[in-house]
């Protein structure tokens, strides 16, 4: 086959205040874990068996935990998040650890959502959601009016994409 | 305009049978589990009438007010007693049909209507449990051949308008099949003594075998433990080779009457598969809504040059089948090409393949070498003879290279295939057009030696399949992502017009 060019990655980013979001988010997931310590602390108590200082690792597990999901995990999150959407198609690039590039043809969209949880709402923020008919795919944090915009503009390209090809 | 009529009354007691079939399995587990003295077994023959009971009736309510008519190129339905449920099926819906027959079916000469409707939504598949086969028929070949009078292309299911190929099955309609095949007698045989899926079968073999210790009596059991304590390693040994053995006869068995009388007919762009010995099953499935098609040579095939074809389609696959269809159960691989020619035409073609970079190899074998090493220290440390399950680290190295040669990626204009193996070696390949996304996956290891994961989503019956090669070189990658890119082709036909 012939080579190719490799493409220049997207160029958009998602909205800044997706940060904000996913650190309360995962702040609230932490503090339901704080309960782990807590619990343990109950336990050593009722059975002598287990040792007290464990609860030590515990804790520093945790806030080791918290450390990674609350400032470093968002951020990385954050700083690679980009889209772009071309006429025919859209293209994703995202994730820390396994990094995923997606190609969602125009003419492969069924439909696409915004939606929006309480977090998003209060932060002025929509996701969008792109279906095809095999899989679903998420840009995850826009801001309301941009993603309304990226919903209706992506509809339209769909709606348009020549169903030949 | 005919009235509405019933399905045939016998399945009342093909539900009925079918909710017994499920009962045994909780009898079983009510004897083995439950046997706890308290409640007397009176109470679970209660429990179990009642049961026994409410399901007759509530078949005979479900065949009481169950009510269909054939309707020109559509089929009303009705059903409900409480909440009354009106439904059309129109021809244009339909994804395929499958006429089944179970036991209890073919005693009295009728068959089982199943009907997968587009964009289903909900519920995508339908049923008429018992009808006459002429009735059956009646009902497919209006659904499937009915006039079909269409000036304009009408979108298939993912959206594609279809060519004009609606003429084509027009002409075709209730002529005799462009193309037959049969599954012989000694293929059937090759394919039953080679077939795979051991494992599964053996499991089940295995786990009856130790609900059955519940049943011997004490002493026996003592004495059989002092024989494994005192011949520990052979004993096991031969309790696996006998489980082993069952399990493949078990197999054999089941895929004869599974694939026994197999055959294929063609006509226009009708694929009509029917197989089956003691439960008939023939499906009908529209060459156009095929999505992928797939080889596959299991490890006990492969030496003798055998393969097996499915094909992935949206609408028509079953569960026990990983959602697809068996187009041809057994063939020699040379035969592929001349047998595709003749069912999927467009999927019959040379398929070069290139191979992965040296540097993915390591990968291949890194990635099963490691488990294998942590089951055998764990093995080594907690029993006597452990260390030789060191043994399995030399099948692993072994197994990751054969994945790595095996693995291989090809394209031309219009299709993709790639070849990877787990255990069996799978060559899938793929319309462009039928591609829904293509996404090219790194993970922390794989960047070091600048490697990527390649999947490609397609739509099969219910949902999507996304099938992936493991560790190709960014470049090869970044080469198929281009390929696939909607944008990068506009554009270049757009540059080679001007």
């Amino acid at each position: 086959m012939n080579e190719y060019e490799p493409r220049t990655v997207p160029d958009q980013k998602i909205a800044p205040g997706a940060l904000t979001v996913w650190r309360i988010a995962s702040l609230i997931e932490l503090l339901l874990f704080a309960l782990v310590p807590f619990a343990y602390w109950w336990l050593s108590a009722t059975f002598a068996f287990l040792p007290f200082w464990i609860i030590f690792l515990i804790i520093g597990a945790w806030v080791l935990y918290g450390v990674f999901n609350v400032i470093l995990l968002p951020k990385w999150q954050w700083k690679r998040w980009r889209y772009k959407i071309y006429e025919n198609e859209i293209e994703l690039l995202y994730g820390v650890l396994v990094i995923r590039r997606v190609i969602i043809p125009m003419i492969r969209v069924q439909h696409v959502d915004t939606e929006q949880g309480p977090l998003l709402r209060k932060y002025g923020l929509s996701s969008v959601k792109i279906s095809t008919a095999a899989t679903v795919h998420e840009i995850p944090a826009l801001e309301e009016s941009k993603a309304d915009y990226v919903r209706d503009h992506i509809a339209r390209l769909a709606r348009e994409a020549d169903p030949d090809e | 305009m005919s009235d509405f009529k019933r399905q045939h009354p016998i399945s009342i007691f093909v539900s009925f049978f079918g909710n017994l079939k499920q009962m045994i399995i909780t009898l079983i587990v009510l004897f083995f589990f439950g046997s706890s003295q308290t409640r007397g077994p009176w109470f679970y023959f209660l429990v179990l009438g009642a049961l026994l009971v409410f399901s007759f009736l509530s078949g005979f309510l479900h065949w009481l007010t169950f009510r269909y008519r054939l309707d020109e190129q559509e089929l009303h339905i009705r059903q409900g007693l409480i909440f009354r449920k009106k439904r059309y099926i129109h021809q244009d819906r339909v994804q395929s049909i499958d006429l089944n027959a179970k036991l209890i079916q073919r005693m009295f000469n009728l068959v089982e209507v199943r009907i997968e409707t587009a964009g289903g939504g909900d519920e995508p598949e339908f049923r008429i449990i018992a009808l006459n086969k002429e009735e059956a028929n009646d009902i497919r070949n209006e659904l499937l051949y009915g006039k079909k009078k269409r000036e304009t292309e009408a979108p298939d299911s993912d959206g594609n308008s279809v060519l004009s190929e609606e003429e084509i099955d027009e002409e075709t309609v209730s002529k005799e099949p462009d193309y037959t095949w049969k599954l012989s007698t000694k293929r059937l045989i090759t394919a039953a003594l080679t077939s795979s899926g051991i494992g599964v079968a053996a499991t089940f073999v295995a786990a009856l075998f130790s609900q059955v210790q519940q049943f011997i009596p004490e002493t026996w059991y003592e004495t059989a433990i002092g024989f494994v304590v005192e011949s520990s390693v052979l004993f096991i040994l031969s309790f696996l080779i006998l489980v082993l053995v069952i399990a493949w006869l078990i197999r054999i068995v089941s895929t004869v009457l599974k694939y026994g009388n197999f055959s294929i007919e063609k006509t226009g762009n009708d694929i009509v598969i029917a197989r089956g010995l003691l439960e008939r099953r023939q499906l009908t499935l529209n060459r156009r809504r095929i999505t992928a098609v797939r080889l596959v040579q299991n490890v006990l095939r492969q030496p003798f040059g055998y393969t097996s074809v499915y094909v992935e389609s949206a609408g028509g696959g079953t569960k026990d089948e990983d959602l697809s269809t068996i187009l041809i159960p057994l063939c020699k691989e040379t035969e592929v090409k001349a047998h595709l020619e003749k069912i999927v035409p467009d999927f019959a073609f040379e398929r070069p393949l290139t191979g992965l970079p040296k540097k993915s190899m390591k990968r291949y074998m890194v990635r099963l070498t490691v488990p294998a090493v942590i089951a055998a220290s764990a093995i080594t440390y907690f029993f006597d003879y452990g260390a030789y399950s060191f043994a399995a680290i030399i099948v692993a190295l072994l197994m990751g290279y054969w994945q790595y040669k095996d693995a291989g990626i090809g394209v031309n204009e219009r299709f993709l295939w790639m070849r990877m193996r787990k255990f069996a070696r799978t060559t899938v390949i793929v319309p462009k057009k039928r591609i829904q996304t293509v996404e090219v996956t790194s993970n922390p290891l794989q960047r070091l030696n600048q490697l990527t994961t390649l999947e490609v989503s397609i739509l099969t019956s219910i949902t999507g399949k996304t099938f992936s090669l493991r560790h190709l070189s960014k470049q090869q990658s970044m080469n198929y992502y281009m390929w696939y890119s909607y944008e990068h082709s506009t554009k270049y036909n757009e540059e080679t017009k001007s």
